[in-house]
């Protein structure tokens, strides 16, 4: 598939903007996300303040912006995104069945996530705390662990951290009743927060506690810093200068995930910006290597 | 091409004025990721830093002497002593900025 210019993570307002501005200055886009466009467009009432558009509705506004990008000829590649690896002058995307992309620029819209880390997770990372079990279930051979699964489609991950480890306790943050392997225990008890307690992880929940060697963390949502390692954030936002620029070089934020205001109108804005500094930063780039 | 530790045997690093040791794994993905990038470090700093890899399941005791407990992990070594571990996969300019950190 060859490498793009400017890969554009994200179908609201700020990522179509992006992508339509990256397309009219001829770089070659590839636009990421879900072909309904953004949820939080299409469920809005009515927007009062969107330039050109007065008081329209959600779904108004959403079908305005799939005529402009269907009149570009801007497709919508249908994929989730789980990380972004900076290679050096290039990304690496993984998609879902991990498919990887390439792209000498991204440009992140993806939209706020809802949703804390516990008190203690984000230090420990690494340290006791993962977000990946598949990934580091080796290392807790005759160890014990606790998993924390948001979703059922968690439960194979716990089955084959089960196999590696020699106990796991499972805490499902769903109502569904897992379906897991004889040798997992269930624990019906919410999560407070975890800390370090000398070479075991202490987790505190709503109904005591329990020492173990690691805790894995399975959300839906993935927040900035687990999608691009090495993001520098400002609580839940990635920061950005009036460039949409992050501390990444060739990787820029607009719309909901670069700050407040949540607006439209100012999302859009934002991914011009965004999508015109990535124009700048591979012309840059082009200049360089002559 | 980082050069493989075997036999959980860090004698050659422990020989290096600086070293970076790249603790992974073949099932593990970032780690794949962070291949290509070690090797464009591993030449820039040629004469200055040392790369080594460190597969875990060949080298299990080392795994567990350096208190690793995620992968990719990367171990920053002066004189033969581990003074600080990079965990995760981390963008080229990163690592690059936390090399030049520990050198002086």
């Amino acid at each position: 598939m060859g490498r793009y210019d400017i890969a554009v993570i994200g179908t609201g307002p700020a990522g179509l903007s992006a992508a339509i501005t990256g397309t009219v200055r001829n770089k070659k886009v590839l636009l990421l996300g879900s072909k309904d466009l953004s949820l939080k467009v299409t469920k809005a009432h009515k927007i009062a303040n969107y330039l050109g558009l007065p008081n329209a509705g959600g779904e108004e506004l959403s079908a305005a912006f799939q005529k402009h990008i269907d009149e570009m000829g801007i497709e919508i590649t249908e994929d989730k995104i789980n990380a972004i690896y900076g290679m050096g002058d290039y990304y690496v995307l993984q998609g879902g069945e991990n498919v990887m992309y390439e792209a000498t620029s991204v440009i992140l819209a993806t939209g706020v996530v809802a949703g804390k880390p516990f008190p203690g997770e984000e230090e420990n990372l690494g340290r006791g705390v993962s977000y990946c079990a598949t990934c580091d279930a080796a290392l807790y051979r005759g160890k014990n662990a606790v998993v924390i699964a948001y979703a059922p489609k968690e439960e194979p991950e716990a089955d084959f951290l089960a196999e590696m480890a020699d106990h796991v306790y499972y805490i499902p943050m769903y109502k569904e009743e897992p379906q897991l392997s004889e040798k997992i225990e269930i624990v019906r008890k919410k999560p407070v927060s975890m800390e370090r307690d000398g070479s075991k992880m202490k987790l505190v929940t709503d109904d005591g506690e329990i020492l173990t060697d690691g805790i894995f963390i399975l959300r839906e949502a993935i927040s900035p810093k687990q999608l691009v390692p090495g993001l520098v954030t400002d609580g839940p936002h990635v920061a950005v200068d009036l460039q949409m620029k992050t501390n990444l070089p060739g990787c820029f934020a607009c719309g909901d995930i670069a700050g407040t205001p949540y607006q439209y109108i100012k999302a859009a804005g934002q991914g011009n910006v965004a999508a015109l500094s990535a124009v700048s930063y591979l012309d840059e780039l082009k200049r360089r290597s002559k | 091409m980082l050069k493989e530790i075997l036999n959980d045997n860090l004698d050659e690093v422990k020989g290096c004025e600086y070293a970076v040791v790249d603790f992974n794994a073949t099932w593990c993905g970032p780690c794949k990721m962070m291949a290509p990038v070690l090797d464009d470090l591993a030449n820039e700093y040629a004469g200055k830093v040392e790369f080594f890899g460190c597969d875990v399941d060949e080298n299990q005791y080392l795994a567990q002497e350096y208190g690793i407990m995620s992968i990719p992990c990367l171990g920053f070594f002066k004189n033969g002593e581990q003074l600080d571990q990079s965990i995760g996969f981390k963008p080229k300019q990163v690592i690059a900025a936390w090399i030049e950190g520990h050198l002086n």
